[in-house]
């Protein structure tokens, strides 16, 4: 039995395989008689597609009427005349070349159109799935859409992609405004320089009035009547999908940042001026590129038409500026440390300052790093001074008045803010910088800190001078001015410090020093130096509708270059060479609170200032100024606010270096 | 529009597909089943055809007494002279270009039990379903003094197309001009409701052109027929119906229009109210199945009961009747029933031998008639079924008579129309 | 959207549908009224059309149009119009409305499927001649491939009386003219004057 059924299975098998012959066999019997049939080109049912059941309607369909060129217009149902042609050696050419009309004319289901078409086509979701189809094909050959995406997501989230005011149910522009999707382009192709150099028309269909202007400009010129493809574009300057409302900060930014595409000399010399440092950070108040040159009538300075022509610049600058004077027509919007023969005053300015700082800090980085070699070589061989912390001293030198503590403090906190908010702008290529900027609330509130910095940090300068001169008057009868308690040098800190370079190199002994020390001169007369310097350039800044009644245009470059260059020079110099002095050689290290608790242990002071020490001695005054030492939670307030603004400062100093490091040369 | 549902209607393909190539039964067992048709009209030709169509492996043998088909769907127009005879008459070529074996004999006995059908010839035919489609016969005995034999030398019914046809046409030439012709219509149900109203009114077509004073008289058994509005409409246009000299008077049964007797000698109709004498005299008897149904036993009082979804007999299993032989109600008996009823017998019996449950059957019925010159009238109807009564119901809202009072246009069309119809009937029944 | 990228594998998939189509013909139509349980399936539906219009609609009476290939959608457009009412009233008036817009479809997927059979009829040359002139100019952009069927109907070959009647229609306003259509006719009998229609039929009568 069961022997029986497999030969019956193999047995059916053949007669299945049989009947499967017989099948077209048996039918061709059963044609009917009579008529021709229609030749075997497939039937009515093999133009639709068997998935969806939706009409397959080919190319060559639609180009029937579509692609007539003796017939390239119709008539709406309206009796409306309307073109219809499709260029279609261009589609087969372009990008698109292979993809059926209706692939991207989804809502054409019937040839001819039953209802008059609508042009709906939805080209962001094609390219977005097609790219997530293919995105991992090892060919490569979709590798464009990537770049097409990235543009998508710029348009989303551009001006363009948004709701139009007048009519919602539109965005402002769509895809196929701008490009002609039936002539896309490969990369490199005739058709992208071609479409490139219709931009301007492209654009100009909705914004009239600034294609009107564009054609009058240099860069309109170029392009629309010497086909000039290099020349800007719209979207050279205006970016091409991620285009913002031109009044917006984001737009302006952009704007100015593309201008330096192909200006990059000019976009560099506006950079490093004062409008281009803060518009780079977002004041885009400052004046930008087009606020002077005119955005779409951008023209020669030998234009009389143009913006920046010498009898329409005061004009120009009055637009932010409305009091501006004639002094302003001498300012040097582009002016260029670097560029001696057309600037030959900034140049030498700027020359002054960097020699400056390139002396001062070269000397003193010498000095520390051999200082340093010094006290580590003498702690090695147990020589030197160290503080016995077993056994702490008990008696102190009282060595700061309060007053001079709490101006140093103020002075301090000053400095080191006027520091971060100035070197922000001096920076303001890093990123750290624009951080800084959002960290303050904005460009703006950061102009109004600084500015605050400035007038505290200036007022204490002239009250510490108040003070000083006070004091001076006051103990006139006994006051030596180059005796051992002045702070002006004199020969014997000259003598110092041969003799400390001497100790350094290991030539001689530590010399011994007054009640101050060389170092401690310059540390006082160096930032004495860079307040003139800082105050007098910021306070032209600062003002400049009132100073540019006295000073020409150009005092404004040398006063940005020098305010600059100087506080520079001091962030380095406080935050390296004097915290070196105060707080870090090995004698003092971590840090000295000194400058806080105003005393300093009575050893420390022998050993810092033993020709003081030995006079107060012989003069039987020290007792005087000998006092208990500090209680713990004085010290402790002094060590917290010491180590506070140390770190403020080696941070300031870090994003300095970092800034320097980083400048685009 | 939606798209159209093609998926679906590929996947039923593939289905169907897989189920061919598996439930290949005839061809797996090496036994090819076939199919015996018996008679040669409407019904038999078109279940033939629509089988091999849709079964090729199914082997059909009908068997027709008569070597060619004439049809009686137009067969009017030879009474007008507008068409001869022959060009009703058609061979059977082109069923046997489907494969259809097509047998000249007549057949005589069908034992259900056996399933075998006998002929006269002595021939038998084993069958695995049978179709019988014999037409109608006539109830000799309800006029008395009417029989077969006078039908066929004076008195034609002309109710099958053939010699009794032309007889009639050769009565009407030869009468005298002013001559009266009368037409006995038969009672509900019969085959081709407007049959006798159509023949009436082109005899009186022939008439109005040759013998303008001749009448026309219907004795109807009944107060009613079909398309009765539209007849009256194109008999008054045409022919002054209802005008003192109206070429055609109809007299319904309530008007003494039943008849009882004939007196073949004199032409003389005997009513219930009057007698009627007449130049040409056409009785169209009352009709029920046609003599092998009842030899059969397929027959419930005059017509053969039926699974309508199927038309099969629910007196004989595998044995299935169609066309004006069969209770078919609400459909008529018609020339055009029987093709429909035909292709939904023929796709049940297909959709039996593959194992499959028969589908949803539809059914259409029209028919065109020709009034006089360019006045053409059609009725139309839609059906399905109504399983659970075993009736076929017109579709609600469709179907319907040609509009009343259509333009002049709309009528001459359906002339033509009607021509086409009846070559597309033909065409698709046994070409 | 969805046929864009993979129109090579479509076109495979349709390649073997079709293969599949062609050696089931005679099986598909059971097997899909046994997948489609409620009401009767597109191909009982469409035979019962063929007393009209010919077996699987090929019609041989001149004024039954040939239905055979037809468009499924023009198929369906045509029919819903006669369920309206908005074409000059025939027999189709009434048996449309006996059918809901499923059995339409199912229907005219069933002509699609079907091959088209033209049976000769006597035409005009010189008729023919310039109604081939005036296709050109007038009518192949919608008609195309001399009106061969498609989604503009089926002309080439189609049955003059019946094409006769349909432009009567047009003219007379009994048919709603589909867009654009009434321009171009209107320019080809300012052309050819009375001689147009006749032409333009007998051209397409003499395709066959």
């Amino acid at each position: 039995m069961p022997r029986r059924m497999a030969t019956a299975g193999v047995v059916c098998l053949l007669a299945t395989l049989l009947g499967a012959m017989i099948v077209p066999a048996a039918l061709a019997t059963t044609q009917p008689l009579g008529g021709t049939t229609e030749p075997d080109e497939g039937l009515m049912i093999d133009n639709f597609d068997p998935e969806t059941g939706k009409r397959i309607i080919p190319n060559e369909r639609c180009l029937t009427c579509h692609g007539d060129e003796q017939q390239k217009t119709d008539v709406r149902d309206d009796g409306s005349p309307v073109t219809i042609f499709v260029h279609s050696k261009q589609i087969e050419n372009s990008v698109h070349g292979s993809q059926q009309c209706t692939s991207c004319h989804v809502t054409i289901d019937r040839v001819p159109h039953r209802k008059a078409p609508a042009v709906v086509v939805g080209c962001v979701e094609c390219h977005r799935e097609t790219w997530e189809q293919h995105k991992d094909d090892p060919d490569g050959e979709y590798a464009r859409l990537a770049v097409v995406n990235e543009q998508i997501d710029s348009y989303m989230q551009s001006i363009h992609a948004q709701p139009n005011a007048l009519d919602q149910s539109h965005t402002n522009a769509t895809c196929y405004d701008c490009h002609d999707g039936h002539n896309v382009g490969e990369l490199g192709s005739i058709q992208r320089s071609e479409f490139r150099l219709k931009n301007p028309q492209v654009c100009g269909r909705c914004h009239e009035e600034a294609l009107d202007e564009y054609r009058t400009s240099d860069h309109g010129k170029a392009v629309l009547e010497e086909g000039d493809s290099e020349a800007a574009v719209c979207s050279d300057c205006h970016s091409t999908h991620e285009i913002a409302p031109t009044e917006t900060d984001k737009a302006q930014l952009a704007i100015t940042q593309h201008c330096g595409d192909c200006h990059q000399e000019a976009q560099r010399t506006y950079f490093d001026s004062y409008h281009g440092q803060v518009h780079r950070l977002g004041y885009t108040e400052a004046a930008k590129c087009h606020d002077c040159h005119g955005g779409h009538l951008v023209k020669s300075e030998d234009d009389p038409t143009s913006e920046i022509h010498a009898n329409n610049r005061l004009e120009n600058c009055r637009n932010c500026h409305e009091n501006a004077n004639k002094n302003f027509l001498s300012f040097w919007p582009h002016g260029d440390a670097n560029d001696p023969e057309n600037y030959p005053d900034l140049w030498a300015f700027k020359v002054f300052m960097e020699t400056l700082i390139f002396a001062v800090m070269g000397f003193f980085w010498i000095h520390v790093l051999l200082w340093l070699y010094r006290e580590v070589m003498d702690r090695r061989q147990g020589k030197g001074f160290n503080e016995d912390l077993s056994k702490p001293d008990l008696v102190y030198y009282r060595r700061f008045p309060a007053v001079w503590r709490w101006i140093h403090f103020l002075f301090a906190v000053a400095t080191m803010t006027l520091i971060l908010t100035g070197t922000t702008l001096l920076f303001s290529h890093t990123a750290w910088a624009k951080a800084v900027v959002d960290f303050l609330g904005g460009i703006r509130m950061e102009a109004i800190i600084h500015r605050t910095a400035a007038v505290i940090w200036l007022s204490i300068f002239i009250l510490h001078l108040v003070l000083a001169i006070r004091n001076i008057r006051r103990n006139r009868a006994t006051f030596e001015w180059f005796g051992s308690t002045s702070l002006l040098p004199n020969w014997k800190d000259l003598q110092d410090l041969k003799d400390m370079f001497k100790w350094f190199l290991g030539f001689g002994p530590r010399p011994q020093f007054n009640h101050w020390t060389y170092w401690q001169k310059f540390d006082y007369w160096a930032p004495f130096w860079g307040a003139m310097v800082i105050g007098l350039s910021g306070l032209v800044l600062f003002m400049p509708g009132i100073t540019s009644l006295v000073l020409p245009g150009w005092s404004f470059n040398i006063a940005n270059l020098v305010h600059a260059e100087e506080a520079l020079l001091a962030a380095i110099f406080l935050n390296s060479v004097h915290f070196f002095n105060v707080h870090f050689r090995p004698e003092r290290f971590p840090m000295s609170t000194a400058i806080f608790t105003g005393v300093i242990p009575i050893d420390e002071f022998k050993h810092d200032h033993r020709l003081e020490y030995d006079r107060l001695v012989e003069n039987g005054e020290l007792e005087k100024h000998l006092v208990q030492r500090p209680s713990r939670r004085a010290s402790l307030a002094a060590s917290f606010i010491t180590t506070v603004l140390i770190m403020a400062g080696l941070a300031l100093l870090t994003l300095v270096l970092i800034g320097l490091v980083t400048a685009p040369s | 529009m939606t798209p159209l549902n093609r998926r679906t209607f590929i996947q039923a393909a593939g289905g169907g597909a897989a189920l061919a190539t598996l439930g290949f039964p005839s061809l797996v067992l090496g036994a090819a089943r076939r199919v015996v048709v018996v008679g040669g009209g409407v019904g038999g030709c078109t279940a033939a055809k629509y089988l091999r169509k849709l079964a090729p492996d199914i082997a059909v043998t009908l068997i027709e007494s008569k070597p060619a088909y004439t049809s009686c769907f137009m067969s009017n127009e030879v009474l007008s002279g507008d068409r001869t005879l022959q060009s009703l008459t058609f061979g059977y070529d082109g069923l046997r270009g489907y494969g259809v074996e097509v047998i000249e004999d007549s057949v005589v006995g069908i034992d259900p039990e056996r399933k075998r059908v006998q002929t006269a010839g002595g021939s038998r035919f084993d069958y695995d379903a049978c179709i019988v489609s014999p037409g109608v016969g006539f109830k000799w005995d309800a006029i008395e003094g009417y029989d077969e034999q006078i039908a066929n030398q004076s008195i034609p019914h002309a109710w099958y197309a053939g010699p009794q046809t032309q007889l009639l046409r050769n009565q009407i030439e030869s009468m005298p001009e002013g001559g009266h012709v009368i037409i006995v219509a038969p009672p509900n149900p019969f085959k081709c409701p407007p049959g006798p109203y159509e023949r009436a009114s082109q005899i009186a077509l022939y008439c109005k052109h040759h013998k303008p004073r001749a009448k026309i008289t219907i004795l109807d058994a009944k107060d009613a027929f079909s398309k009765q509005g539209l007849y009256i409409e194109g008999w008054t246009k045409l022919y002054g119906y209802g005008t003192d000299d109206s070429m055609i008077q109809w007299v319904s049964a309530a008007q003494g229009g039943a008849i009882e007797g004939l007196d073949a000698s004199t032409r003389t109709l005997v009513g219930l109210v009057e007698d009627f004498q007449g130049d040409v005299v056409n009785i169209i008897p009352p009709q029920k199945a046609n003599a092998i149904a009842f030899a059969a036993d397929l027959v419930d009082g005059d017509w053969c009961p039926v699974d309508k979804r199927t038309f099969e007999s629910t007196r004989h299993q595998h044995i299935y009747v169609l066309g004006d032989a069969s209770s078919a109600s609400k459909m008529p008996k018609s020339a055009y029933a029987a093709n429909s009823q035909a292709k939904v017998a023929a796709a049940a019996i297909a959709a039996r031998f593959q194992g499959k449950e028969p589908g949803d059957p539809t059914f259409v019925n029209t028919c065109y008639s020709i009034v006089g010159e360019d006045f053409g009238i059609s009725v139309a109807a839609v059906y399905s079924l109504d399983a659970e009564t075993n009736s076929i119901e017109p579709i609600p809202g469709s179907g319907g008579v040609s509009p009343a009072n259509a333009s002049p246009e709309i009528r001459k069309r359906e002339v033509s129309y009607a021509h086409s119809w009846f070559k597309n009937v033909i065409n698709d029944m046994m070409k | 959207m969805n046929s864009k990228k993979t129109i090579n594998t479509q076109g495979c998939n349709r390649l073997l549908s079709l293969l599949a189509l062609l050696a089931l013909v005679p099986f598909q139509l059971s097997a899909e009224s046994a997948r489609l349980p409620a009401g009767p399936s597109g191909q009982a539906l469409a035979f019962t059309c063929a007393g009209c219009h010919g077996t699987d609609g090929s019609s041989v009476g001149p004024s039954m149009p040939a239905i055979a290939g037809m468009d499924p959608e023009v198929f369906v457009d045509a029919m819903k119009a006669y369920r309206q009412d908005e074409r000059n009233p025939s027999i189709m008036n009434r048996i449309a409305k006996a059918y809901t817009d499923e059995q339409f479809e199912a229907m005219g997927w069933f002509f699609a499927s079907q091959r088209l059979r033209l049976f000769p009829q006597p035409y005009d040359p010189r008729l023919a001649e310039q109604g081939a002139r005036l296709h050109d100019d007038y009518c192949e952009k919608c008609h195309e491939n001399g009106g061969r069927p498609g989604d503009a109907g089926t002309l080439a070959g189609q049955w003059m009386p019946y094409l006769h009647f349909t432009m009567e229609d047009f003219i007379s306003g009994k048919r709603k003219w589909p867009r654009k259509m009434q321009r171009k006719v209107d320019a080809a009998i300012e052309e050819a004057g009375g001689d147009a229609i006749p032409a333009l039929v007998n051209y397409y009568g003499s395709q066959q």
